[in-house]
């Protein structure tokens, strides 16, 4: 019974991990496959099927009309992801652990009104945002800038740092503060030398959430820049001409796809729910 | 160390309270001696955590003084008042070692470090938790971690107080009792004032100088365990001290004379009592079982509870009211059965309207 079972579960794993992993496949074949290669039918295994050629691959690091320079974009995406995640960590952390431990009241504005305030600029579709941000970069001359972009970009993940670790902070016993305040900590002192190390789980998956909506942002990246700043997800949409490159498509999207997966795997274990509970009693 | 006082000192969590019964902890005067041990005992819902979280300036009175040693502290921080405090459930920090739980609230002091280690060494030894001083704090057990945040309240040997509250409540009991016991030595040693909080009368008659009974926010009465045993103020002191709890008997007025009915006494002096309404309240270790043809008062035993050295008898007198005897007699009791019931004089208290006379 026992091994039936264990059989028939790693039988629908491998189907589910072959189901998610497929399409990296596809891509990773397509990023060694020439012309010919991809237009002429599906087409799987190197060496057997078809020739495999680096050309996907160096054309992203060419110049000219040769291809498209990914290390640019690259960078900018990463400078502007980086930055906006590290304020935006900041401010929201700090933000989301007024709103756990005090209460504020201004008119009818309570914690949850103001928890609401940061969370519904993300339920407003991104639109609406998009020329009231493109005037005000405009006017302090912040358009086609990575400065403009990490504003635009803080405004856009600081609902989700708030979110998340409001949350985070609410699960972690407001005894732990007032323990560090007896031991004699400020109470500022008590959040960055108790509660702060303390949230390291929090701190991870909101940086990760941060991170993926950063890196993959695209429609602002569109509308926010032109030449100058050009971040991955649009320069990977140019690349799509009259002859879609599809294998420098692919190599580029595996490309940019391998920093998240990478900081997936290292961070793993915080996104599980299990180590954000039961850490502290 | 210091003397504690609480001057008019009231809290209500409501921003406005309209009257008494919107406050959490009443108005009350009390002084806490330096170096005694205390409990303030009541149940659930009664205001000792709001009154132990005050001292520690966790919370701020909305109403009164509170002073160490005459000084006004009611605007200090927590840290200012240099109080420790221990809370029901194990507070520890996750991310550091035992010792270096154990040396926090000395480091947040700017303590020598040669002191930090030797105070550490003083108190994991006296706790036992020497071995396991550099193994990291979340991976121990739920009664170590507790020792772990008592260690953290110990560890400081200039406290103005140290405050308890219910900390044994996850210890197993019979870590509990030899806790409690090197909580004394320390504070007959240190002259440390300690402040217990519990709903456990057992564990406050057996920890504390003198104990402080409340109920819905108010102290009923303070004094020495044997002085609430024997003088409880009112009938809900006699009611929470003691196990079983007082028993109440109607009486009759006759004259200068009580009447009870149910354990036939017929002369107990009146005194020069006002209207109001009279009850007698008897400890059932108090009343003592007798032959029943020899005896005025007979009841019926409804049921027996065996303690182990002790027995509780349930009764019901003639006139129908139940009571209970604590009793250590050897001899059989059958349910259904009748015994001879007698108590001495001395014993029997009378409350008007519920308060001692």
């Amino acid at each position: 019974m026992g091994r039936t079972y264990n059989i028939i579960k790693y039988l629908c794993l491998l189907a589910w991990a072959t189901f998610v992993v497929f399409p990296f496949l596809w891509a990773l074949s397509t990023s060694f496959k020439d012309a010919n290669a991809v237009t002429s039918g599906a087409r799987y295994i190197p060496w057997v099927e078809f020739e495999p050629s680096v050309q996907g691959w160096t054309s992203l690091f060419a110049s000219g009309s040769q291809g498209i320079n990914i290390v640019q974009p690259f960078f900018n995406s990463a400078s502007v992801t980086l930055l906006a995640s590290i304020v935006s960590l900041g401010l929201g952390t700090l933000a989301a652990y007024g709103l756990s431990r005090f209460s504020y009241k201004a008119g009818f504005v309570k914690n949850s009104d103001i928890t609401f305030f940061f969370i519904s600029q993300r339920i407003m579709p991104p639109i609406v945002l998009a020329i009231p941000f493109f005037l005000m970069l405009k006017e302090i001359q912040a358009l086609d800038t990575i400065f403009g972009l990490v504003i635009v970009y803080v405004a856009l993940l600081l609902p989700i740092a708030v979110w998340v670790m409001t949350d985070f902070f609410a699960s972690i016993p407001k005894e732990l503060d007032e323990m560090a305040m007896i031991d004699g900590c400020t109470p500022i002192g008590a959040f960055f030398r108790v509660v702060l190390p303390n949230s390291t789980a929090g701190l991870v998956v909101a940086g990760m959430f941060c991170l993926i909506f950063g890196w993959n942002d695209f429609f602002f990246a569109f509308i926010l820049t032109f030449t100058e700043t050009q971040l991955l997800p649009v320069a990977i949409v140019s690349l799509n001409s009259s002859v879609t490159p599809w294998w420098s498509l692919s190599a580029f999207a595996l490309i940019s796809v391998t920093p998240l997966a990478l900081i997936a795997i290292v961070v793993e274990r915080f996104m599980s729910r299990g180590s954000l509970a039961g850490a502290f009693r | 160390m210091a003397e504690i006082t609480l001057k008019n000192l009231g809290h209500s969590y409501f921003p406005q309270p309209k009257s008494e019964e919107d406050y959490a902890l009443k108005p009350v005067n009390l002084v806490w001696e330096d170096g005694k041990t205390y409990a303030l005992l009541g149940p659930s819902g009664c205001g000792k955590t709001t009154m132990l979280n005050i001292i520690s300036g966790l919370l701020h009175p909305s109403d009164g003084q509170l002073l160490f040693d005459g000084r006004d502290v009611t605007n200090k921080t927590t840290s200012e008042r240099n109080i420790a405090q221990v809370f029901q459930f194990p507070v520890i920090y996750t991310t550091k070692s035992v010792r270096r739980n154990l040396s926090f609230p000395l480091e947040c002091r700017d303590w020598d470090p040669k002191k930090i280690s030797g105070r550490v060494a003083e108190v994991s030894e006296m706790l036992e938790l020497d071995d396991i001083l550099d193994m990291p704090a979340r991976r121990l057990s739920a009664d170590q971690k507790q020792l772990i945040s008592l260690g953290r309240g110990l560890v400081r040997d200039d406290v103005s107080a140290v405050l308890l509250d219910e900390p044994l409540t996850v210890i197993d009991p019979q870590m509990k009792f030899s806790l409690r016991r090197k909580l004394r030595e320390i504070n007959r040693q240190t002259g440390t004032t300690m402040i217990l909080v519990t709903h456990d009368q057992s564990e406050a008659m057996s920890f504390a100088d003198e104990v402080v009974v409340m109920k819905d926010g108010r102290v009923q009465q303070s004094g020495r365990p044997e002085q609430l045993f024997e003088r409880p103020e009112n009938t809900f002191v006699g009611y929470f001290i003691g196990s079983p709890p007082i028993n109440l008997f109607n009486v009759d007025v006759k004259g200068d004379r009580l009447n009870c009915p149910a354990l036939a006494l017929t002369d107990l002096p009146r005194g020069d009592l006002g209207p109001g309404a009279l009850q007698i309240g008897i400890r059932p270790d108090h009343l003592n079982f007798s032959d029943p043809s020899e005896s005025n008062a007979v009841a019926m035993v409804e049921a027996c509870e065996n303690l182990g050295i002790d027995r509780i008898v349930s009764l019901r007198a003639a006139n129908g009211e139940l009571f209970k005897v604590k009793s250590r007699l050897r001899q059989k009791i059958d349910v259904g059965s009748k015994l001879g019931v007698s108590v001495a004089h001395k014993d029997v208290l009378v409350f008007q309207d519920g308060v001692l006379t």
